[in-house]
């Protein structure tokens, strides 16, 4: 009696346990899907053909999001474009040449505390270094701040996609009496370059969304700019703007923005994970 | 050089004994070439693997650097007091760090259970199908911008909570000793709670799949023995999995909690920014990156400014050692898988 | 191939006479650790110019570990360390002023695994011969032909140079790669269990390609099948536990040992 009493009271809380789980797991995805699912409700009901072409407006009358996405587009590319040689170079080195260095190790371990420093201290530091300095807030602060947050990403993806190039080609390589640049050129870039190219796309689709280091480097124009030594005005912050406000107006395109942002974000991250997928296989 | 047959093969390995030494000269030249290119090249690699550090110094740098002011005028009362008053240039940080580390505390008193048992859910119990398509869809939730989180809590969660969920925890506790406290005051919908909660929701997607991987690191052998015991498939987790697993869980969760900390757009939205300390979780409040995010562009005066940079610092130390303690226990998980 | 392992295998080269031969390689009490792992001890042998030598021995005896000194592959990891000399046409291979980049393009090396590099296979040979050669467009083509050609291989991928390496079968990968090796135009080749991963058909193809090879070059080979090192070597080494028991022309070595061990490692008495 008492075995099977036990047993029964095993099976009881196993259950709970159970119970539990599939309980947790469908309140955390279903909390997820109500926020997406508002989002796109939200946000379509706003979206038309001016969201595209049109300047943010004044309050109180129509207009679209064209330079804050322009704004963004230009901030992201010449954030990656900075920011990626940097850290596919540091990845390699931590990689290739220092494999084995005591200095790769504390690289990784302070590029993983960059990797998820808050993205709001990286904004104080290049207003600090540049903003101040100059004397006024500009384009080009914004992209060192985004570069910022680039390059541990990068590093990470690299440095991971590089050591799992498999050993037996390296030394294949090296018994040729190839230098090591040329090896890293020509094998090991070759051989990992769907994975590296993952970590760009997730590095652009973190920088995407990005908004803290934003608000006081490149801060927000409320005008056409291209002028990257002004302050140029970009999506995330021009959505920050514009839900704070009262006006219905500016609310609704605040919703369409944060659309835009988080498909664009969906999609990068999609492409990103079917690269890495077959790259995973060799 | 005309390449007929294997003539030239025997040529160099002839070469040795100095029959072609016109070949031997351009391959030392080719040699120097060589050496040169590698070496360059390794430089500027251990080049850019030196920015790394260099980046992280010069962010404690300038940091300290900027806020050299409020140190100096304050000093260790800048810890301590609660007043932040611009008009008579009194600062103290203790309302904001308070916040802090409030609405962290209850994002993960929500997420890390819902994680766990989510990540459970993910590697004992849910059918081989359905794994992947869960799991692809918790990594991309993961990556959603914050801002989002921010919007939605701002513009559906807070009204939502003020409408029905406060006044209900209000009537229900307003005569239980300790919680009636913690639940005082009008229900404003935004505050320290609505953050919180916003905080649980960004960081689950977070900690649920990194406690999913160290779980799935757990070799199936182990299991395989518990299950051939007879235990359940709760006891092998509690028993098996869990101890297992413990210090990639603790990793795990201490990364989350360094996103929460650090997490700006997500509570500016909802934490109303009060500087001040309430017993209240549901009265407004503000944490270091709401404080910083909502007045930094609007400070007026070096010794505002200096302020906000001093929260910055501060925010910094505390993330930096959340973080790095998270790192040095997931480092440590690798190295026992790699062994 | 299917031969019983206690029979002695058949040796199919002429004996050799000692004289008349010149030392391409000379290894002279040669240590190796990995780390305070004594892996070699105090080994001494010849590798002689157009002759294949053949080391055997039972897994860990450290027989892969002598190659990889060779051309100091060992280099790029830490914590290994060699002690000792090998004369290479009369330079010394350990010495610290070696340049290993020159050294590895004279001493080519073929791996256990097929190792195609990830790029089409008239690349995975032109590869290599720019290195160290500057070549014009058609003679390049003329050596990636001869180094396939040379490699038994020309005539299965001339329509296909375009293709990617790794489309080939395990047995072409792995003639890619001797012919990848050969392009260089080394003076020693070193394989190491080339044909542990291969079927008995390309295997047989590896083994005559081998014997075609051995007029231009000094082939050292390292196999765990007895059968192959009786075929293809004029002369066998038979490691143990790091040490080198037994060093001598292969038909010696296969119809009268000197030492009980290889003799008891050649019949199948251990091992």
């Amino acid at each position: 009696m008492s075995v099977t009493g036990l047993y029964a009271s095993r099976r009881r809380s196993n259950t709970i346990a159970i119970t539990l789980s599939v309980a947790a797991t469908v309140i955390g995805l279903g909390w997820l899907v109500l926020i997406l699912g508002v989002l796109f409700w939200e946000g379509f009901s706003g979206l038309s053909l001016a969201v595209f072409t049109e300047m943010t407006p004044p309050p109180g009358s129509a207009g679209g999001l064209l330079n804050p996405i322009m704004g963004s587009l230009m901030l992201t590319t010449l954030a990656v474009l900075l920011g990626t040689p940097i850290g596919i170079l540091a990845g390699t080195y931590m990689a290739e040449y220092g494999r084995h260095a005591r200095l790769t190790q504390v690289v990784r371990f302070i590029n993983d505390i960059l990797l998820s420093a808050p993205s709001i201290v990286i904004g104080l530091f290049v207003y600090e270094i540049m903003v101040y300095p100059m004397g006024h807030f500009s384009g080009y602060a914004g992209i060192v701040a985004l570069a910022l947050i680039v390059i541990p990403v990068v590093v990470r993806t690299t440095e991971d996609m590089l050591i799992l190039v498999p050993t037996t080609l390296r030394e294949a390589a090296f018994a040729l009496g190839m230098p090591r640049y040329r090896i890293i050129m020509h094998i090991s870039y070759r051989a990992a370059r769907a994975g590296m190219l993952t970590g760009v796309l997730l590095a652009v689709a973190r920088i995407s969304g990005e908004t803290a280091p934003l608000l006081f480097t490149a801060l927000n124009n409320q005008f056409w700019n291209t002028n990257l030594n002004a302050p140029i005005s970009s999506l995330p912050v021009v959505i920050f703007q514009f839900a704070l406000s009262p006006y219905k107006d500016w609310q609704q395109l605040a919703w369409t923005g944060a659309l835009i942002t988080t498909i664009a974000v969906l999609a990068l991250s999609i492409i990103a994970r079917a690269l890495a997928a077959p790259g995973k296989q060799t | 050089m005309p390449s007929t047959g294997r003539e030239p093969v025997v040529d160099v390995a002839l070469q040795g004994q100095g029959a072609f030494t016109g070949d031997t000269v351009a391959r030392q030249r080719t040699l120097a070439k060589l050496k040169f290119s590698d070496r360059a090249f390794h430089n500027l690699t251990r080049g850019a693997a030196i920015l790394v550090l260099v980046i992280l110094g010069g962010v404690i740098v300038a940091l300290v650097h900027g806020s050299w002011l409020a140190i100096t005028t304050f000093g260790l009362d800048f810890l301590t007091t609660q007043s932040w008053n611009p008009v008579t240039e009194k600062f103290g940080a203790i309302a904001p760090i308070y916040g802090t580390l409030v609405t962290s505390l209850i994002a993960m008193l929500i997420a890390v259970p819902l994680g766990l048992l989510i990540a459970l859910f993910l590697t004992e119990l849910c059918p081989m199908s359905l794994r992947r398509p869960i799991g692809i869809a918790i990594e991309l939730l993961a990556g959603i911008p914050s801002i989002i989180y921010g919007i939605w809590g701002l513009f559906i969660l807070a009204p939502f909570l003020q409408v029905h969920v406060q006044p209900a925890l209000i009537g229900a506790f307003g005569n239980v000793p300790i919680l009636s406290t913690l639940f005082a005051g009008p229900p404003y919908g935004i505050g320290v709670l609505t953050a919180g909660l916003i905080l649980a929701i960004m960081v689950l997607p977070f900690i649920t799949s990194i406690t999913r991987d160290v779980f799935e690191a757990v070799p199936p052998v182990l299991k395989e023995a518990a299950f051939g015991l007879g235990c359940t498939t709760w006891e092998v987790s509690r028993r098996v999995v869990l101890p297992y697993a413990r210090v990639g869980v603790i990793g795990g969760v201490m990364l989350g909690l360094g996103r929460a900390l650090g997490e700006t757009m997500a509570v500016t939205f909802v934490i109303g920014n009060a500087h001040k300390i309430s017993a209240s979780i549901i009265a407004p409040g503000t944490t270091i990156s709401a404080s910083i995010a909502n007045e930094f562009t609007e400070a007026v005066g070096d010794i505002y400014t200096s302020s906000l940079i001093a929260l910055g610092l501060i925010l910094f130390v505390i993330t930096f050692i959340v973080l790095a303690i998270a790192r040095y226990l997931l480092a440590r998980v690798e190295r026992k898988l790699g062994s | 191939m299917s031969m019983p392992a206690f029979t002695v295998p058949q040796v199919s080269h002429a004996p050799q006479d000692l004289a008349g031969l010149t030392e391409k390689v000379g290894v002279r009490n040669l240590n190796f650790y990995y780390g305070q792992n004594r892996a070699l001890k105090n080994i001494n042998v010849s590798l002689y110019r157009n002759k294949v030598t053949a080391f055997i021995g039972p897994s860990g005896c450290g027989k892969s570990t002598l190659l990889r000194i060779l051309n100091r592959i060992y280099d790029i990891y830490p914590n290994q360390r060699a002690e000792g000399e090998i004369q290479f046409d009369g330079e010394d291979i350990l010495s610290p002023g070696q340049d290993v980049n020159l050294l590895r393009a004279r001493i080519g090396m073929v791996f256990q695994k097929p190792t195609p590099f990830p790029m089409t296979i008239y690349e995975n040979i032109a590869f290599g011969i720019r290195l160290y050669h500057k070549v014009s467009k058609s003679e390049l083509d003329d050596r990636v032909r001869e180094a396939l050609d040379r490699a038994a291989l020309w005539t299965e991928v001339k329509d296909k140079l375009g293709a990617n390496g790794l489309s080939l079968s395990g047995g072409q990968q792995q003639r890619l790669c001797i012919a990848r090796t050969v392009a260089v135009r080394p003076e020693v080749i070193l394989l190491d269990e080339p044909c542990s991963a291969l079927d008995p058909i390309s295997t047989a193809k590896i083994e005559e390609l081998i014997d075609e090879l051995k007029s231009d070059y000094t082939i050292v080979i390292v196999t765990h099948n007895m059968q192959q090192a009786a075929r293809v070597s004029d002369f066998t080494a038979f490691m143990y536990l790091g040490e080198l028991i037994e060093f001598g022309s292969t038909t010696d070595m296969f119809t009268s040992p000197k030492d009980q061990r290889t003799q008891d490692y050649i019949t199948g008495r251990f091992g």
